[in-house]
């Protein structure tokens, strides 16, 4: 059962084509490893998939109403002006306070919940970020670069999650050019046609 | 038959082509016109009986303030047709005009201020209509600065667009509210000889000023555009065949 | 909506510098006024209010500058995007929070000062009011400028929003005179407090579309 699909869409900015032509969807239980050398569109290509960009031509349709997305991107949206534990609280009401506490436990942030975001390793940050995603039982995933500056234990914990959740039917689409430890389909972008 | 003349109309590389062969006519007609109206204003028209030959900055001055005005309104509506269908051309258009605004607008301040001299003695007077002008000279350089900030070009057309039709929004309440702020201070001395009271001798050559400005700020206008639109338009392949 | 302004209070509660800096400024600038003139020359009553005026409009403008650059930086503004898909509450909630937080402490520093004018203490009251509502229409103005420059820096937006400010100085010059002189002050007032929500209502409209075109 299709999720999101992507219809002949084309991007191009300042004159200059990114990719064009590419029809693809997001699926029920299924993972989708966008691959491509740097600068050929998968960052944007992830961005018109979450609705932020859009294509030059071509369409993105999401397929169910009310279809909740989780994404984290290259950009962490923490303030790091304020304590892990205080994003932790920013970003989750209270209901769902307790699960997203859980997995901070997991990922052995507790030893530095007071401390100012920003003194935090680039690391730690982004586990802090990844919660966002761990945390949330959403429709589908979209993730870019996500397995960057994480060490290898939690880079497991990540790949075994995303796993479990595609099993249980949600919808995953990524760009990594680590290799994401699953099955995956593979959209390969190389300044054209897919 | 009109709405697929304004789709034709629409296309930048139609815009390019018609203006190639019409500005010459454009161009040449304005610029008689408006020497026409200024010969017969500076030497033939009469003298003014309050004034005297001072006066006669008025077939710049106001011809300048026309269309310092209307301009924005041009500018305006090519925001509109920008954000809400999204035509190219009208945001093209939107930079050139800006650029031929605050030039006019500046023409305006600036011939006001030598008409004032003569008859207020001073060359600035904080009354209504000068610190509107004033007002408005600054939106278009805003406007023309926001648009030179960003390097998407895209973006930054829609912001210039958000922008005009926000300042568009505003011009009628800075009218007031400068209207409303100068009758606590009276201008000192004569305030300028309105329209009704202008006598014909003195009105046609006003009349072919302002057509043969209007004209000449047109041709400036599309020359200014055809050059922007080459360039923005400049990997497209009827531009690279283009002679 | 109530979590959304809790959350805006929460971060800029925090962000001390944010909202004490402009308040600091304001009382330096108004105590430098005075120091700045020889006072046994000029009768400074008649020029005060004129500062407290013009000392509103630029600390409003530094107050709000930085408004919406750290949520676009730090990716925030996608994350909104995605749950809400519109930016009007983060819009209103933002400016909401920071007239509470600055701009009503501003005017409550702006009719203290105001004694300098020789002004009656009956008379605070009407002053505190309108300056209230002067932060609440200067805010929502310099906020659009804010969202239009982003991250280009302070200049581009004051420079686009400016023209937009003066009618709202020119109505504040008026509402002061109308306390001062004792008349016409609540035509006035009601003409301010109308403007005032109109504004604070439509405005975050037009910054949402803009914070949405800055994000494609």
């Amino acid at each position: 059962m299709q999720l999101i699909t992507a219809n002949n869409i084309s991007y191009t900015i300042n004159d200059q084509k990114l990719f064009h032509g590419l029809s693809f969807s997001l699926d029920h239980g299924s993972a989708l490893h966008i691959q491509g050398g740097n600068g050929s569109g998968k960052s944007t290509l992830i961005r018109i998939l979450l609705g932020i960009s859009t294509p030059t031509k071509g369409e993105i349709k999401y397929m169910q109403p009310n279809l909740v997305l989780s994404y984290l991107g290259h950009q962490n949206a923490i303030k790091s002006y304020l304590t892990p534990l205080e994003n932790l609280e920013l970003i989750f009401p209270k209901a769902q306070f307790d699960n997203a506490y859980s997995w901070f436990k997991k990922l052995n942030l507790i030893g530095v919940q007071d401390e100012t975001t920003a003194n935090l390793s680039f690391g730690q940050q982004k586990k802090l970020a990844l919660i966002r995603i761990l945390a949330n039982d959403s429709d589908v995933i979209i993730l870019d670069e996500p397995f960057v500056g994480l060490d290898q234990a939690t880079r497991d914990l990540l790949a075994e999650y995303l796993k479990l959740r595609v099993s249980k039917g949600a919808s995953l689409a990524l760009t990594s050019h680590i290799e994401p430890g699953f099955n995956c389909h593979a959209l390969v972008l190389n300044g054209g046609a897919a | 038959m009109l709405t697929s003349f304004i789709h034709k109309f629409s296309a930048p590389k139609s815009y390019v082509e018609m203006t190639a062969k019409l500005l010459p006519y454009i161009a040449s007609c304005g610029l008689l016109l408006l020497l026409t109206g200024w010969v017969w204003g500076l030497a033939f028209a009469p003298e003014d009986a309050v004034q005297g030959n001072s006066y006669r900055i008025i077939f710049l001055h106001v011809p300048a303030s026309i269309f310092a005005q209307a301009i924005y309104l041009f500018m305006s509506i090519c925001a509109v047709m920008s954000v809400v269908w999204r035509v190219k051309l009208a945001a093209y258009l939107i930079k050139s005009a800006a650029s031929v605004g605050a030039l006019i607008t500046f023409i305006a301040l600036f011939s006001g201020s030598i008409w004032g001299i003569p008859t207020w003695g001073t060359w600035w007077q904080w009354d209504a209509r000068i610190t509107s002008t004033l007002i408005l000279f600054i939106m278009y350089l805003g406007v023309i600065t926001l648009h030179g900030s960003f390097s998407n070009l895209e973006k930054a057309d829609r912001l210039m667009s958000i922008l005009v039709i926000v300042g568009l929004v505003n011009i009628p309440i800075i009218k007031k509210s400068v209207d409303w702020w100068s009758t606590l201070h009276q201008p000192a001395s004569i305030t300028v000889s309105g329209a009704p009271t202008i006598d014909p001798s003195m009105l046609y050559p006003l009349f072919v000023s302002i057509l043969g400005m209007g004209l000449v700020l047109i041709s400036l206008g599309i020359l200014s555009s055809r050059l922007h639109i080459l360039g923005r338009e400049k990997n497209k392949k009827w531009v690279q065949s283009y002679e | 909506m109530i979590s959304v302004m809790a959350s805006e209070l929460f971060k800029l509660r925090k962000k001390i510098r944010a909202w004490l800096g402009p308040l600091l400024i304001m009382i330096l600038v108004l105590i430098a006024f005075p120091l700045s003139i020889d006072i046994s020359q000029y009768d400074l009553n008649k020029f005060y209010f004129s500062i407290i005026v013009i000392s509103l409009l630029v600390i409003s403008f530094l107050a709000t500058e930085t408004m919406f650059v750290e949520d676009f930086e730090d990716g925030t503004l996608e994350q909104i995007y995605l749950q809400e898909r519109d930016f009007y509450k983060l819009a209103l909630a933002k400016v909401l929070i920071y007239v509470l937080l600055i701009g009503v402490p501003m005017s409550l520093i702006g009719s203290l000062f105001s004694f300098a004018n020789g002004v009656d203490a009956s008379q605070l009251p009407q002053i505190f009011i309108t300056l209230i509502f002067s932060t609440l229409l200067l805010f929502n103005l310099f906020a659009f400028g804010a969202a239009l420059s982003i991250n280009k820096g302070a200049m581009l937006g004051v420079l686009a929003t400016l023209p937009l400010a003066l009618p709202v100085i020119i109505l504040l010059g008026r509402a002061i005179r109308a306390v001062q002189f004792g008349n016409g002050f609540y035509e006035i007032m009601a003409l301010m407090i109308g403007a005032g929500l109109l504004v604070a209502a439509l405005v975050p409209l037009v910054i949402s579309i803009t914070l949405r075109t800055h994000l494609e």
